[in-house]
């Protein structure tokens, strides 16, 4: 069999490289879509939209008359001159202002999700709380697994986003991406979590490609008290949190949490219950510490154990070739973290942290993985003259991998050590009166794979008046490549003998290929801005981008070869990791926030991304979907949090998800929301419910390995909380 | 689309109908600049500037934001119309470079914190009340520095700073505040 053959007789092509596999799921899925779509889908959508379009009205109505009303009979707020200094004491910050405060002064597309953000949203997990970040696709495969993307490329196996949890980088060095089931922390423990679409890279380094998201959890003096939450809905059989925070002597303070959730299988496409239920159960601790006026130590950590399954395809060697039946498996792990800041008094303060992170995987038929991640750094900030603001640092970073092969999945070598050290400068000055702010610097990396790597960027901030502002930016960010991009074998399909396109008289394995030829994957990114605080109570913020890739991910085809083992002997096509693909993307992201009322909160955004990647004129690669087809070009998710009398809060979320063309995926509106009833300060009742319209959807079709996507449909959940001690 | 369209309509409609409510939504605004705007209001009433200060009873106190304006307008709003005694406030909005030295309340800005030895020095022996937000400002020789302690706002006080600056502070205020000493960088402002 040449290399020319292959070419021509290649089943028809599937997207991009890790995709391939996706192509036969894909046509399975598809298949299983015609069914549904007379059923379900077209049905549904016939009416969905009159439907849809009658709910809002009602909804707006109701909210609207209830908004009315309750301006009318409600006190308007806190008179805070009529306050002594006690009393203020006593009042809560809310964070409406930290989204302002923190957004305004950065030259990157950064968006703050508060903690009332998220109390509003009635999401049950990260990915949920995620959806409503402008730029970002969020997209739900089955039960436990996510499909997360910034600016496009989105995927189960996306590798372009860098996520932190307190500064704990969590993405696996096994594809680059993140375990969306593994990582967690008690939502109420979230102070806010930071996203910023663009390349972080200068800050965070490689893989902070097209974002960074930065969840931050509350201190433990600000989490003192306890409480206990006990969830349970239609879908998720119960969801059950608890936490104590106290003090440790006059300088320290700490939390404990527990958390343990159990979610029922959901249902494939064509109704049939799928095998993706899981449970997982966790805790943790952190605790703070003042050491002295100028140093404060966080010692933190969680260990956690779950079980989850899928359903999914894998190929044979034998008859059938291919076998779908419910896979689970295990993964447990923890992680330990320590950071210790330190301020002198001029102007200057520097920082320690290093961890430590667990990761395994085990009783899983597909792919068994041990990952041990330790992590060390170092950062200096300090002025330089009345303009110059400087931050630099290192950092060092050990990974172990150990990993036990399945028939479908190997990673060669099976137990290695990698080491990368990296450091970065950045300068920030202020010129002009206050007016501009310029910022420089680059992160210098070096990795096992590619070497040393340079990541610079140059951003500007503008203020135009007091309250507006615009910035643009020029920066470059790298992927480096994987543990599996180096040395990965994945069997994507088994071709009976005999059977076309290769007619073999062996069975013919098509597999991909890590290769050591794989270089990082390079992007220059454009970007520019806006913002505006028009009022004490209405902001918005506008950004665009335009990002060119080279040396993106391809599958180019290799020489088949014959080989004895395992048994039977078989012929294996090869598809081998390269860089050859290349392109452009661009988009623009609006949002507002609006205070209407004192009571009554609007959030609103948009997302346009449009993606134009080719492949290289010499690349090879057969298959001919690309990145474009597989992200939503037009995102719309519009929030209003309204405060009822009777300490009634009411939530009302409207989402919008353009179509997924690669995928036949059609678009889908979702209405969210619920109430929360908080009779008494410590006591909160909640009810919350998702997709309202029950307009029933898949959202997503997983590349690189065959699990079956299943449906989203109407859901609610209700809970109470109950808080103790201090306060909660 | 057609439910974008039908949501900027809503909007539309809401904004129309209740312009007189939106006005006054940030009055009821609980977020941190609201609260410290409370406390700047009450330390006026709790302090007391040496006579000299003011020239007539009823002179206004004027209170300076030096550097980005974090209040937004919260504070204007807050203090319009309000009155101390016989003293109304005014609010006015400084950069750096321009005379401080008017001011009865000087806030300074976290973007001026490079510049934070020099405004103590600027200030030093006259009667104003420096009010900041960031670490150390009090420990350097600002007067006092809000904090948040568990998302509610505390605030230090640097009692060496304010006899300096021979502002006498109520010893309730004194009771709430956190007392920090002054061990400035440069030791020449320590006694």
């Amino acid at each position: 069999m040449t290399k020319h053959a292959l070419k021509q007789t290649t089943a028809p092509p599937a997207n991009g490289f890790w995709g391939r596999i996706a192509k036969r799921s894909r046509q399975c899925v598809e298949a299983r879509l015609a069914e549904l779509r007379p059923s379900v889908c077209l049905r549904v959508s016939d009416g969905a939209a009159e439907f849809t379009k009658r709910m809002l009205v009602t909804a707006f109505t109701a909210v609207f008359l209830a908004t009315t009303l309750c301006a009318q009979s409600g006190p308007d707020g806190p008179d805070v001159t009529s306050m002594s200094v006690e009393d203020l004491m006593n009042l809560q910050v809310t964070s409406v202002s930290k989204r302002a405060q923190k957004v305004a002064d950065a030259a990157a597309a950064v968006f703050v999700i508060t903690q009332d953000d998220i109390e509003h949203s009635g999401a049950r997990s990260i990915p949920e709380i995620l959806r409503m970040v402008p730029g970002l696709e969020v997209a739900r495969i089955d039960e436990n697994k996510w499909a997360i993307a910034s600016r496009g490329f989105n995927g189960r196996f996306d590798d372009k986003l860098l996520v932190l949890i307190d500064g704990r980088s969590v993405y696996t060095p096994l594809f680059s991406g993140v375990y969306w089931d593994v990582e967690d922390v008690p939502l109420e423990d979230i102070d806010r979590i930071e996203v910023i679409r663009g390349p972080g890279a200068t800050l965070w380094g490689a893989n902070a490609v097209n974002g960074v998201i930065n969840i931050i959890t509350k201190t433990a003096k600000a989490t003192q008290g306890g409480f206990i939450k006990v969830e349970g809905g239609d879908t998720q059989l119960t969801a059950d949190s608890a936490r104590y925070g106290g003090e440790i002597g006059t300088k320290g303070s700490y939390r404990i949490y527990g958390k343990y959730f159990d979610w029922k299988p959901s249902t494939d496409m064509s109704n049939q219950q799928a095998s993706d239920g899981w449970h997982q159960a966790r805790g943790g601790f952190r605790s703070d510490w003042a050491l002295s006026q100028a140093d404060t130590l966080t010692v933190q950590g969680d260990v956690y154990s779950s079980r989850d399954g899928e359903t999914i395809t894998l190929p044979m060697l034998a008859a059938p070739y291919s076998s779908t039946f419910g896979n689970t498996g295990a993964y447990s792990g923890g992680n330990i973290l320590g950071h210790w800041t330190h301020s002198s008094s001029n102007n200057s303060s520097f920082s320690l942290q290093g961890y430590f992170d667990r990761t395994n995987f085990s009783d899983n038929s597909l792919f068994v993985d041990h990952e041990s991640v330790f992590d060390i750094d170092f950062q200096h900030d300090f002025h330089l003259g009345q303009a110059n603001e400087i931050v630099w640092g290192a950092g060092y970073r050990s990974i172990q991998d150990r990993n036990l092969p399945s028939f479908t999945v190997a990673v060669t070598p099976n137990s290695a050590q990698y080491n990368q050290f990296s450091a970065f400068v950045q300068d920030e000055i202020t010129l002009l009166d206050q007016r501009l702010r310029v910022t420089v610097g680059s992160k210098f990396e070096h990795n096992a794979f590619t070497g040393f790597e340079f990541e610079p960027n140059f951003r500007a901030l503008g203020n135009i008046s007091k309250n507006q502002s615009i910035w643009f930016a020029v920066s470059r960010a790298v992927r480096t490549p994987a543990l599996t991009e180096e040395g990965l074998r994945l069997n994507d399909a088994v071709i009976p003998p005999g059977a076309p396109p290769f007619n073999s008289p062996l069975p013919v394995i098509e597999a991909i290929f890590g290769s050591n030829q794989f270089q990082s994957e390079d992007l220059i990114a454009y970007e520019v801005g806006y913002r505006v605080q028009a009022t004490s109570s209405f902001s918005a913020d506008i950004a665009a981008f335009y990002n060119n890739y080279t040396n993106l991910r391809t599958a180019e085809p290799g020489t088949p070869f014959v080989e004895g083992s395992p048994v039977p002997t078989d012929v294996v096509v090869p598809f081998v990791a390269l860089n050859k693909m290349s392109g452009g993307t661009y988009g623009i992201e609006p949002y507002f926030d609006w205070k209407a009322l004192s009571k009554w909160k609007l959030f609103g955004s948009y997302s346009y991304l449009r993606m134009k990647i080719h492949k290289n004129a010499d690349s090879l690669d057969p298959t001919a979907d690309l990145p474009n087809g597989e992200n939503p070009e037009h995102q719309f998710y519009f929030r209003s949090a309204l405060d009822l009398p009777w300490h009634i809060e009411q939530n009302l979320i409207v989402r919008y998800v353009d179509q997924l063309p690669s995928y036949a995926i059609g678009g889908y509106t979702s209405l969210d929301g619920g109430i929360h009833w908080k009779p008494k300060s410590n006591i909160e009742f909640s009810f919350d419910g998702e997709n309202w319209l029950n307009h029933r959807h898949i959202e997503f079709i997983p590349d690189f390995i065959n699990t079956q996507p299943t449906v989203v449909g109407r859901s609610f959940h209700g809970g109470i909380t109950w808080s103790f001690g201090k306060r909660q | 689309m057609r439910i974008l369209r039908l949501i900027a309509a809503c909007l539309l409609c809401a904004s129309l109908a209740l312009p007189g409510h939106a006005q006054t939504a940030n009055s009821s605004d609980s977020s941190e600049y609201l609260i410290k705007a409370g406390f700047t209001y009450n330390f006026a009433k709790l302090m007391q500037w040496p006579a000299s200060t003011f020239p007539q009873p009823d002179s206004p106190i004027v209170i300076g934001i030096l550097g980005t304006d974090p209040f937004g307008n919260t504070l204007d709003t807050v203090l319009a119309g309000k009155k101390v005694n016989a003293r109304s406030f005014v609010v006015k909005h400084l950069k750096w470079g321009t005379d401080i030295k008017g001011c009865n309340i000087l806030y300074v800005s976290t973007s001026e914190a490079a510049h934070l030895d020099e405004i103590f020095r600027m200030v030093k022996g006259l009667p104003i009340l420096t009010i900041g937000q960031m670490p150390d400002f009090a420990k350097r020789g600002g007067i006092i520095n809000f904090i948040i302690e568990d998302d509610k706002v505390r605030f230090e006080v640097n009692v060496e700073a304010a006899k300096q600056a021979d502002i006498n502070i109520s010893s309730r205020l004194l009771t709430l505040a956190k007392i920090i000493p002054q061990t400035g960088s440069d030791g020449s402002k320590t006694p």
